[in-house]
């Protein structure tokens, strides 16, 4: 089956959400090219064994509009029939956008998918990964958003042998462009994450999660309640909505554990959970359960490490 | 100007969701998603700036109406919703193409929408929308400022970024980007006399087709709970032992 696969960049890098679904396509043999959108000047995203085309976007203009025509035009002259992203910000608009003009519509929150009689069916966690959901896809195109870390990704070397598409501006032009600056280990690639939730009870007591944190090399997450409260930034926010971690050790301090966040965390090696309700869900996924008050444990636990 | 929002009636959230062949069972009585309040907070914001007209627009069962009671208790003007059997399950596809006939239907200017539900979260129906529209879609929008222009702040997987709001446009807004409001008992009282209508689907323009079977839904053999310890003061210790033994420290 003919597939594109919609790729990102990370520091002048394929991003690793890419790399996944190009280990999944290579692992069923598929025919696959990759387009990346970026606005880069020359990224290292060139692959040895399959076809990499650059669209190249200004970040002063919100044109993932334009970026989305050009690449339903490819996809129609080319005859790809399985488009995938990741689910991220951008590929989620630009699916969308593509999903309109092929009259297909998209499958969000993807965690495998299998090829059978020229036909896509799909599998989707649900109820905070307690079900799995399956479907499958009847349309001429297929149209999939993955979910990050749902396959192992490509081994690839990487080079700047690309053919590059320029796209227009639109008429809405970017500016007060902010990088929020990343300090410590980043939530989707450390070992050890820490997360707070609502238990935290004020934002203030997030600095006892961040002694911890510089004590564990650990990577601060949030539930969506304090997201939604201030307390963190969006980027910060693990679950259905927010990031997926895989750490080595997840620790939820005060994380009642409601299905929408355990979507993002569940498959974590070990998980310690630190709650005062004793029959918080959170339990059920913990290895290490704390019955306790989050705000005395985590002092005396920093005091001791 | 005029503002159509997106409101979406779902199951309470503090139950369990449940499916039959694949589709969410919804009760009677459904709530105002919570997603939706950010959406509507800042249609709000814009109304009262420049005297727009907000019409909530929903698809869906109407049930008990309550979530679009919700929805013009913040201080909507009116309802309109599509509420058809066919409807039943729809994809985002179709979903979309629904939302954007209704917004037609209202010649909006400004449709609005919050990034993803809290019961299907497919979170593309906003760009979908705009594509059917043929206007630009401003995702992610965490905050807004009302000057001389109306600046949005978007959401990005760096940070930030701003833009002019357009005069055509449809928005996504993330949950947390703006404090939706509480209605009053005032609110409350003048949200019964509001319109809300049920529009006719055949009275919409559909292209969009059904594409995706449902199979099936397997349960998923659920993970071990551990060890629970109950803290009287020397639990952490267990965590520092724990940590050392998975060689964290």
């Amino acid at each position: 089956m003919k597939t594109l696969i919609i790729g990102e960049i990370i520091n002048n890098n394929l991003s690793s959400g890419t790399l996944e679904i190009l280990g999944k396509a290579k692992s069923m043999e598929l025919e696959t090219q990759v387009i990346t959108v970026g606005s880069d000047d020359t990224p290292t995203i060139g692959l040895n064994d399959t076809k990499q085309t650059y669209i190249k976007r200004s970040n002063s203009s919100l044109n993932f509009s334009k970026v989305a025509s050009k690449i339903t035009e490819i996809i129609k002259n080319e005859d790809i029939k399985l488009i995938l992203g990741s689910s991220t910000y951008m590929c989620r608009d630009l699916i969308s956008f593509i999903s309109v003009d092929l009259n297909s519509s998209p499958i969000s929150n993807v965690i495998d998918f299998d090829l059978h009689d020229g036909k896509i069916s799909t599998v989707n966690s649900i109820n905070g990964g307690e079900s799995l959901y399956k479907a499958k896809i009847n349309s001429d195109h297929s149209l999939l958003l993955i979910r990050p870390k749902a396959f192992d990704p490509a081994e690839v070397e990487l080079n700047t042998d690309y053919e590059t598409i320029d796209v227009d501006n639109s008429d809405i032009e970017v500016f007060d462009i902010y990088i929020e600056e990343k300090s410590g280990p980043q939530l989707e690639d450390s070992k050890v994450v820490i997360s707070a939730g609502r238990g935290m009870v004020d934002k203030e007591n997030l600095e006892m999660i961040e002694t911890l944190a510089t004590k564990l090399n650990a990577a601060i997450g949030g539930t969506r309640a304090i997201v939604d409260a201030g307390w963190m930034p969006y980027s910060q926010q693990v679950g259905q909505t927010g990031k997926t971690v895989k750490p080595d050790v997840y620790i939820a301090c005060g994380i009642s554990g409601a299905t929408q966040h355990q979507v993002g965390m569940k498959d974590s090696k070990y998980v310690i959970a630190i709650n005062k309700d004793e029959e918080a869900p959170i339990f059920q996924l913990a290895d290490l359960g704390i019955v306790g008050d989050t705000l005395s444990v985590i002092p005396k636990l920093n005091d001791n490490l | 100007m005029k503002i159509a929002v997106c409101a979406k009636q779902i199951p309470d959230p503090a139950n369990e969701v449940t499916y039959s062949d694949g589709i969410i069972n919804r009760p009677d009585e459904q709530v105002l998603d919570d997603t939706d309040r950010y959406g509507i907070e800042v249609a709000l914001q814009l109304k009262e700036k420049f005297d727009a007209e907000v019409t909530i627009i929903s698809m869906g069962p109407a049930g008990t109406q309550k979530g679009l009671q919700q929805a013009l208790q913040m201080g909507a003007d009116k309802a309109i919703y599509v509420d058809d059997d066919s409807l039943k399950g729809s994809n985002s596809l179709k979903t979309a193409n629904v939302l954007s006939e209704l917004a037609k239907s209202l010649t909006a200017d400004i449709v609005i929408f919050g990034t993803e539900s809290t019961d299907g979260y497919s979170g593309t129906v906003p760009q979908q929308v705009s594509r059917f529209l043929d206007v630009e879609c401003i995702s992610y929008v965490k905050g807004l400022e009302v000057g001389d222009n109306i600046t949005l702040t978007r959401q990005t997987v760096e940070g930030s970024e701003k833009v002019n709001m357009p005069e055509k446009c449809v928005i996504s807004v993330t949950a947390g980007g703006v404090e939706p409001r509480y209605p009053n008992f005032k609110d409350i009282m003048a949200a019964k006399s509001k319109p809300i209508e049920q529009i006719s689907l055949g009275d919409l323009n559909i292209v969009s087709e059904q594409n995706v079977e449902f199979l099936n839904v397997d349960t998923v053999e659920s993970s071990k709970a551990g060890e629970k310890i109950i803290d009287e003061g020397e639990a952490y210790q267990e965590i520092v032992n724990k940590l050392r033994e998975l060689k964290v420290i």
